[in-house]
C-alpha cells in the first residue's frame, strides 16, 4: 500500500500529559485492551531505573500508563520470546526496527501467527548498554547516574533531565568518538523508521505534543481508524514542512549509519589474524545462537559431534562459528544481541551483517524486510 | 513496579493460561555474582533472558548461568520430607512425622556428638540462622566446606582494579572457569595489560589467551622460587588472581607475595556466596570437614553433599539428616532428608568474591512441600522448645 502520514495525539488528558509526543502509541494500546482485540500488550516497563528496561505482558488498560516514555539504554529484543512463550496470544506489540526485523524472519519460517500480532512500531535512533550509559553519564556529563529520572535522544545528543528538574545534553558523535553512546550495531543500523511494522511512531518532523504516524499496512490503517473513530486519539494531517522534516532526519540518521557500516565492515575489520585471537576465546557457551532471535531450529547442528567435540574448548572455528554463519548470516537483522551477551567481548554482529551485506547486495535479499525466504534457506529444517 | 500480568481470559472467554514474567535474579553457579533474569510462565521458570543492567556481567553469562533455572525445574527436586524405612530406603513422609524424628534423635545426643555442615551455597540468611541452632544447641562442631581455601577477612581487588592493571597474574583455568571474571581479564589484555598465567596442565584456555603459561609442577613450588620474570613484573597495577590452590597454606604465601610487592590479590572460591558464609561459619577443608563428622555421632547437613568428597567419614554416624533442594550423593546415604527451597524460590542475600552484597528475590514458589532453609531450621528450634 501506498504510505499514509498522519499526526496523532491521545484524547485521554493523563496519557496526553504523561506519554511521549502526545502518548498516541499509549492510547492505541489502550484501545486494543479495552476492545479486547488483543490479550496483551508485549512492551518495556522501566524497573530498578531509567537503565533497566524489563519486557512485560500488560493485559490491563490501565497500566499501560507504566509504560510510558523511553528507555534507550534497554537494548532488549521481542521476536523470540513471542514465537518461544507467546504464540497462543492475540498480542499487540511495541517494537524496534529490528524487533520487527526479527518478527518478519520468525513468520517466514512458521514461528509465529503474524495475523495475530499487532506491530505498533517506535522509530529508532539507537540503544544504549546500561552500564555503558552509567558510566558516560559519569565521565561526560560529570552527574551521578542515580541521578537521572529520565533520558532521550534529540537533534543527535543525548539528554538526560535530573531529580532536580535540570537537563544536560552532550553530542552523541562526541560519546561514540570515545567508545560510548550507542550500541556498535545501532551506529550501523540503517532502518530507523520501522516500515515493516504496521505502523511507525516517533516524534521526528511531528509538531511538539503529536506523534507522527506512518502507516504501513492495511491492518495498521484500520487501527488507526477504529482508535480514532472509539475517541482514544485525535489526528490530523501533517505539514508539508513535517514530511520534509522527517525525510531530512532520516536522510542524515542513514547517510550517518552507511559512515559507520565503512567504518566497522571495511576500515577497521578486524584483519584474519585478529579474528584467530578472537575465536581462540570462544567459551562454546551458545549465548549467540540462544540469544539470535533469527535461530530457532530445534535439532541444531552445533549440538552434534561430527562438529562440535564436546570437551573441545576454544572449539574449531570452522565448524563452530562457520556452521552457525552459513546457517544464519544470510538472514542476520543486526540486532546485537549475539555480540551483547558474548563473555568473551567477541565482536559478532560485524562479522554477520557484512556477510548479510553482501548476500543483500548479490541476491537482493535483505533480512527482517523481504517477504521471502532467504534463497539458500532450506524449507527442511524444523 | 510493574513486574507480573496475569492474562486469565483471552478475546472469546475462555480461560488463558499465559503469564509471562522477567524477574532479576542472582546467578548461583559460581562466586562472580552474575545477573541474571528468569523468564516465568504459569508461574514456573521456563527460561533465562539477558540482565543487561547487571554491573557484573552487563547481560552476558557462561554456559553454565545462562542453563541455571535447570537447577530449578531439575527433576531431581525433592518435594517430600523423606524417613528411611526398615527395608533401609528412603520414603516419603512428611514434615510433622519428620522433625518429631529429628527432634528425638537430636535430643539423644549430647552436644559434643552433634555436627551441623553448612554451604557455601546458601544466604547469609539462612547460614546466620544455622549458626544460632548450633549455638542454642551448644554444639561447636560446626563449618562448612571451602576446599583449599582458609578463612580470611583481607581487603581485596574489584573488578574495576582488573579491568586498570597492567600486569595479571593467573593461577588456575580462571577463563574457562570463571567466565565473566575472565571477560575482564580479557578487556584487560586488549587495555594493554600483560597477562601470565600458571598451571599444572601443559595447556589451559586461560593459558591460550595468555601472552605467556607456564607449566607448574605444584603452587607452592611456583610461589616458593617465582621465576623473577614474573615477580618482577609484580606491583601496585599488578592484581593476582587464583581460583585454586593445592593447600591451604598457598593462600598466605600469595598474600605475602602481594604484600612485599603492593599487588592486589583476588581469591576466586566455587561457592556463590562462600565469601558470606565465612563471615558465619569456620571454613573448613576436606580434611576438617572429615575430622567433623569423625567426632559426631548425628550429622545435620544443610547445602552441602560431603558424600561428594568425603564419602567414607560418613560411615561412622549413627543418624544423617540432610536438607536439600534437590538429589544428591548424601542424601541418598541419609535417614532423614528434608525438602528445601533453592535460590530462585527465597530472599536473601549472596556475597560475590569480590565482596559485594547481592540481593535475590522470590521468583518462583517452591516445590511440594519445600520449605526454605531457615524456616526449616526454626521449625526443628522450636520443636525442641529453643528460641532462635
Amino acid at each position: 500500500m501506498n504510505p499514509e502520514y498522519l499526526l496523532a495525539r491521545s484524547k485521554n488528558p493523563e496519557i496526553l500529559e504523561k506519554g511521549e509526543c502526545g502518548g498516541a502509541v499509549s492510547s492505541i494500546f489502550q484501545y486494543l485492551l479495552d476492545k479486547e482485540i488483543v490479550d496483551g500488550v508485549l512492551t518495556l516497563v522501566r524497573g530498578e531505573d531509567v537503565y533497566d528496561g524489563i519486557p512485560s505482558l500488560i493485559k490491563n488498560s490501565e497500566d499501560i500508563r507504566e509504560t510510558c516514555g523511553s528507555l534507550h539504554c534497554a537494548p532488549t529484543i521481542f521476536g523470540d520470546l513471542i514465537s518461544k512463550y507467546l504464540t497462543e496470544m492475540k498480542l499487540a506489540v511495541a517494537v524496534k526496527p529490528c524487533d520487527a526485523m526479527a518478527i518478519n524472519e520468525l513468520e517466514k519460517r512458521n514461528q509465529l501467527d503474524r495475523e495475530k500480532i499487532y506491530e505498533i512500531g517506535l522509530n529508532c535512533g539507537g540503544t544504549v548498554m546500561p552500564i555503558t550509559a552509567r558510566k558516560m553519564i559519569d565521565m561526560f556529563y560529570k552527574v551521578d547516574p542515580d541521578d537521572v529520572v529520565k533520558e532521550e535522544i534529540d537533534k543527535g545528543k543525548f539528554i538526560i533531565e535530573l531529580k532536580d528538574g535540570s537537563h544536560k545534553a552532550v553530542e552523541i558523535d562526541e560519546l561514540e568518538e570515545k567508545g560510548y553512546g550507542r550500541r556498535e550495531n545501532c551506529q550501523r543500523c540503517d532502518l530507523m523508521i520501522p516500515r515493516n511494522a504496521d505502523i511507525a511512531c516517533g516524534n521526528w518532523g511531528a509538531e511538539p505534543g503529536w506523534t507522527f504516524i506512518e502507516i504501513n499496512t492495511e491492518k495498521g490503517r484500520e487501527l488507526v481508524e477504529n482508535t480514532k473513530k472509539e475517541g482514544y486519539i485525535e489526528v490530523k494531517t501533517p505539514s508539508e514542512k513535517s514530511l520534509t522534516m522527517r525525510n531530512k532526519i532520516e536522510e542524515v540518521m542513514i547517510k550517518l549509519a552507511k559512515k559507520f557500516q565503512d567504518k566497522y565492515l571495511e576500515e577497521n575489520y578486524p584483519s584474519p589474524e585478529k579474528w584467530d585471537e578472537y575465536w581462540n576465546r570462544c567459551i562454546k557457551c551458545y549465548a549467540c545462537r540462544d540469544v539470535c532471535p533469527v535461530c530457532y531450529c530445534k535439532e541444531c547442528a552445533l549440538d552434534k559431534e561430527c562438529y562440535v567435540k564436546e570437551d573441545q574448548v576454544p572449539p574449531d572455528p570452522l565448524t563452530f562459528q562457520g556452521v552457525k554463519l552459513s546457517h544464519m548470516s544470510f538472514s542476520c537483522i543486526n540486532c546485537g544481541q549475539c555480540e551483547d551477551v558474548c563473555p568473551m567481548e567477541i565482536p559478532l554482529a560485524v562479522i554477520y551483517q557484512r556477510m548479510q551485506k553482501k548476500y543483500k547486495n548479490k541476491t537482493g535479499y535483505t533480512a527482517g524486510i523481504s517477504e521471502e525466504l532467504p534463497p539458500l534457506y532450506s524449507p527442511e529444517k524444523e | 513496579m510493574l513486574r507480573t500480568y496475569f492474562a486469565e481470559y483471552n478475546t472469546n472467554g475462555e480461560k488463558m493460561k499465559v503469564i509471562l514474567n522477567v524477574a532479576h535474579s542472582i546467578c548461583p553457579q559460581c562466586s562472580v555474582g552474575c545477573g541474571i533474569n528468569l523468564i516465568t510462565k504459569e508461574n514456573k521458570v521456563v527460561g533465562t533472558y539477558p540482565y543487561k543492567r547487571h554491573p557484573i556481567n552487563e547481560g552476558k553469562n557462561c554456559e553454565k548461568g545462562k542453563n541455571c533455572f535447570n537447577l530449578i525445574t531439575t527433576k531431581n527436586r525433592l518435594k517430600n520430607p523423606l524417613i528411611i524405612n526398615k527395608n533401609s530406603n528412603l520414603s516419603k513422609s512428611n514434615w510433622e512425622e519428620a522433625l518429631d524424628l529429628i527432634v528425638s534423635k537430636i535430643k539423644s545426643y549430647s552436644p559434643s556428638q552433634i555436627g551441623i555442615i553448612g554451604s557455601g551455597n546458601s544466604t547469609n540468611e539462612d547460614m546466620k540462622t544455622l549458626k544460632k541452632f548450633a549455638d542454642a544447641l551448644n554444639t561447636e562442631n560446626i563449618g562448612y566446606y571451602t576446599g583449599n581455601f582458609p578463612e580470611f577477612d583481607i581487603k581485596t581487588a574489584t573488578f574495576e582494579d582488573l579491568e586498570d592493571s597492567n600486569f595479571i597474574l593467573i593461577i588456575g583455568d580462571v577463563i574457562k572457569e570463571n567466565p565473566l571474571l575472565g571477560r575482564r581479564i580479557i578487556i584487560a589484555s586488549e587495555n594493554g595489560a600483560e597477562i601470565t598465567s600458571v598451571d599444572s596442565s601443559n595447556k589451559t584456555f586461560t593459558g591460550l589467551n595468555s601472552d605467556n603459561y607456564i607449566q607448574i609442577r605444584t603452587i607452592s613450588e611456583f610461589l616458593d622460587n617465582m621465576d623473577p620474570n614474573v615477580l618482577n613484573k609484580l606491583n601496585e597495577s599488578s592484581i593476582i588472581i587464583f581460583n585454586k590452590l593445592d593447600h591451604k597454606e598457598e593462600f598466605e604465601k600469595i598474600v605475602d607475595i602481594a604484600k612485599n610487592t603492593k599487588s592486589k590479590i583476588l581469591p576466586v572460591m566455587e561457592q556463590c556466596n562462600a565469601r558470606g558464609v565465612m563471615k558465619i561459619l569456620p571454613s573448613l577443608d576436606k580434611n576438617g570437614i572429615a575430622e567433623l563428622i569423625s567426632n559426631v555421632k548425628l550429622l545435620y547437613v544443610v547445602g552441602d553433599n560431603p558424600a561428594s568428597y568425603v564419602e567414607e567419614s560418613l560411615n561412622n554416624l549413627d543418624f544423617l539428616i540432610t536438607q536439600d533442594s534437590s538429589v544428591n550423593e548424601t542424601t541418598l546415604l541419609s535417614d532423614v532428608v528434608l525438602p528445601a527451597s533453592c535460590w530462585a524460590e527465597k530472599t536473601g542475600t549472596f556475597i560475590n568474591t569480590t565482596g559485594n552484597v547481592q540481593k535475590i528475590s522470590k521468583t518462583v514458589p517452591a516445590p511440594g512441600s519445600a520449605l526454605e532453609d531457615q524456616i526449616i531450621i526454626s521449625k526443628i528450634a522450636k520443636k525442641m522448645g529453643i528460641e532462635l
